[in-house]
């Protein structure tokens, strides 16, 4: 059966993209990290974050600024990113998910690489880019802390979570602390909301958090960096 | 057995295994009995596979409940080119946290219900739609997905039965209307997510304008175990409309908040009394929203009698929706919730329809008005109104969604709003 292809946009689309995205680097993280139990963070039933859980390497690749937008094993990964989907546009979120990954944020320079790596037109991947909320318009700290408020955290304090990260740093909501190390901005429902509250930091979910656990928080991730 | 609280009351089918970090290998899975679905249902046709969904009367989890088998007998049967099976894993409602903990506690569940829908709708390639702030569940479930492609679960000729399916697990990047079936397609498209206008429906053209099926995590999740001991086993739990067993989410105002695994059709006084520890200490139950922020909130004198099956809920003035139960204490400013929410509809509105855009923005910020008490009686009626005038006029239903809070809770507890109103008349006149 696997002869079939699609007819779209004047081109013919194989059908069959076998793989997954797991195997293109985008999820690498140790067995460890993965299998363990404080991966997951063990939660502690009487609430409290049970600490010594590490954020992932985000958005912490050292780069050029002026080198281009994938080369060695980053352009292998986007290669393999490309070959998962029939035409290249289907591979453009993952493919801005690993711009990110390497820069940070989705400047419009970037968007225009992208879009002459995958050859789309420059305002079409303008138009997606800034359709989504997770792709970072302007550069952000090495550590984005992300405050769910939403309704079953607001119910539990989380405005007053946010107010503590926010009084604790010195800064107004979404602004970047001097040092370039934290930004503070609300998020929308991280679907964690049984653990009120939650606290995205990159790409780590902080559960349980109360206004008494942030500076631990910031310390602990200050402690990260050294 | 849920996590991290469990209760005797529960009847643990899809939660099993969690909490403990070996079911999420293959072997862990194998243990518990895993695989054995999908071993059942590549000898059986793909007819038999449909009717044993049919015959469980399993109801889709995502939200709206329509029934799975019928939804799968929509798919054609001759093919004209490739089919797809997408899995829902874009949980934004808020309230809503089961999806998450099936990707992470037992990935191998939801593997095999794709393979097992996969095959019953001829569709070769499965996309697995995380939602992007999952990095850790997509981690878990990428890791999985290679575990079972190296076995021979998943890719050419699975298991000898000359069947063929791959599966894909896409990252998305944060937006709540992605978890819209076709603006989830339009996203995986890599365009933005904007929904579509049905009809043509999914079945006939879907992704890529071929035939495709959506279904949310934990409707994919429960077939493994409906394939395996039959539709009539599933139905030892539930109601006769509402069978088997749902994952509520409890969060809020309660004692022990948590995923709880319960037969349809549980009285909700109980889940919140008894499973969930109840209120805290000298408090009172105010409100529930019983099915994530999208559905009409209740009054604590609705939820007496209320239970939790697809009929019962809407008996008692809302919807189960994604069974997302939030619960609200006497100390809830019940505006500033419902201005919250809608905040969060204003936010992920993705602006194709006039009322929509619009709508959410101005109750946004007549709300806003009323909470910080700058409010009259009048802008009551008006929200009232925008909200008639938002519900059913657009193409998908989250402008319905923002207006539901609002309308019910107008109705429910009009003392908090004409409180707030009566201290700016004050603050007024001094
Ligand atoms: C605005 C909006 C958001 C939705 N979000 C989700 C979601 O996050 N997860 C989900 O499974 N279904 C969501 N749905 C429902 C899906 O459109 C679809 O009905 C569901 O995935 C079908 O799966 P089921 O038949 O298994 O329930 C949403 C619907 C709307 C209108
Ligand atoms: S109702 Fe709102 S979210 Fe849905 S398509 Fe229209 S504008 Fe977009
Ligand atoms: S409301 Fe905060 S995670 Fe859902």
């Amino acid at each position: 059966m696997s002869g079939w292809t699609t007819e779209k946009g004047g081109g013919t689309v194989p059908f069959r993209n076998p793989g997954f995205a797991g195997n293109t680097g985008e999820f690498e993280l140790t067995e460890d990290q993965v299998r363990g139990l404080d991966y997951v963070g063990a939660r502690p039933p009487e609430g409290g974050h049970p600490g010594g859980v590490p954020t992932y390497p985000y958005m912490l690749v050292e780069k050029e600024p002026k080198a281009p937008l994938f080369d060695g094993a980053h352009l292998e990964r986007y290669e393999k990113i490309r070959s998962r989907f029939p035409d290249a546009q289907g591979a453009l979120l993952p493919v801005l998910n690993l711009a990110q990954e390497l820069r940070g944020h989705i400047s419009p320079a970037t968007m225009r690489e992208v879009a002459g790596l995958l050859g789309l037109s420059e305002a079409y991947v303008r138009g997606v880019a800034t359709f989504y909320t997770m792709y970072n318009k302007r550069a952000v700290g090495r550590f984005l802390i992300q405050v769910c408020t939403n309704i079953s955290c607001n119910l539990c304090g989380g405005d007053e979570v946010l107010a503590a990260f926010l009084d604790e740093l010195g800064i107004e909501l979404g602004a970047t602390t001097d040092d370039g190390m934290f930004t503070v901005t609300e998020v929308e429902c991280l679907a964690a909301c049984g653990t009120p509250t939650a606290v995205q930091i990159n790409a780590r979910y902080f559960e349980n958090v109360t206004p008494k656990s942030v500076s631990q928080i910031l310390e602990r991730l200050r402690a990260e960096v050294e | 057995m849920a996590f991290p609280y469990t209760h005797p009351s529960e009847t643990p089918v899809l939660s099993r295994g969690w909490g403990d970090p070996a079911t999420r290998t293959i072997e862990g899975w194998k243990a518990l009995g895993g695989y054995e679905g999908l071993r059942k249902a590549l000898g059986m046709t793909r007819e038999e596979v449909i009717g044993e969904v049919k015959a469980s009367g399993l109801r889709g989890r995502g939200g709206a409940g329509f029934p799975t088998g019928v939804k799968w007998s929509f798919m054609p049967k001759e093919k004209r080119g490739p089919h797809y099976l997408l899995c829902n894993a874009d949980e934004s409602e808020p309230g809503t946290f089961k999806d998450r903990e099936i990707l992470r506690w037992t990935p191998h569940q939801l593997i095999e219900g794709c393979l097992i829908g996969a095959y019953a709708m001829q569709a070769e390639h499965v996309y697995i739609y995380c939602r992007g702030e999952f990095f850790e569940a997509t981690q878990v479930i990428a890791r999985a997905v290679e575990e079972a492609y190296a076995a021979g679960y998943i890719g050419e000729d699975i298991l000898g039965s000359g069947v063929t399916v791959d599966i894909t697990v896409f990252a998305g990047a944060g937006a709540y209307i992605c978890g819209e079936e076709t603006a989830l397609m339009n996203s995986l498209e890599g365009r933005r997510g904007l929904p579509r206008v049905k009809p043509p429906f999914p079945a006939a053209i879907g992704l890529f304008g071929m035939p495709t099926t959506i279904n949310n995590v934990e409707t994919l999740s429960s077939i493994p175990h409906i394939v395996k001991h039959g539709g009539e086993w599933y139905r030892q739990w539930g109601t006769e409309k509402s069978p088997g067993t749902k994952l509520f989410c409890v969060s809020g105002h309660v004692r022990r908040p948590g995923n709880y695994e319960l037969p349809l059709g549980f009285p909700m006084k109980e889940l919140i009394h008894d499973v969930c520890g109840g209120m805290r200490e000298g408090r009172s139950l105010k409100a529930v929203i019983p099915g994530g922020s999208s559905v009409p909130i209740l009054s604590a004198e609705e939820c007496e009698s209320c239970t939790l099956d697809y009929e019962g809920v809407i008996q008692a003035g809302s919807m189960l929706g994604c069974a997302s139960v939030i619960v609200m204490d006497d100390s809830t400013n019940i505006v500033k919730q419902v201005r919250r929410m809608v905040d969060f509809y204003a936010h992920e509105s993705c602006g194709q329809c006039t009322p929509c855009r619009e709508g959410t923005q101005w109750l946004a910020r007549i709300l806003r008005r009323i909470e910080e008490g700058k409010g009259t009686e009048e802008d009551l009626e008006t929200l009232v109104s925008l909200g008639h005038q938002m519900t059913g006029t657009t193409i998908c239903v989250l402008s319905d969604s923002a207006a539901a809070p609002v309308e019910s809770s107008i109705m429910k507890f009009r003392d908090d709003y004409l409180s707030l109103i009566r201290r700016g008349e004050k603050v007024g006149v001094a």
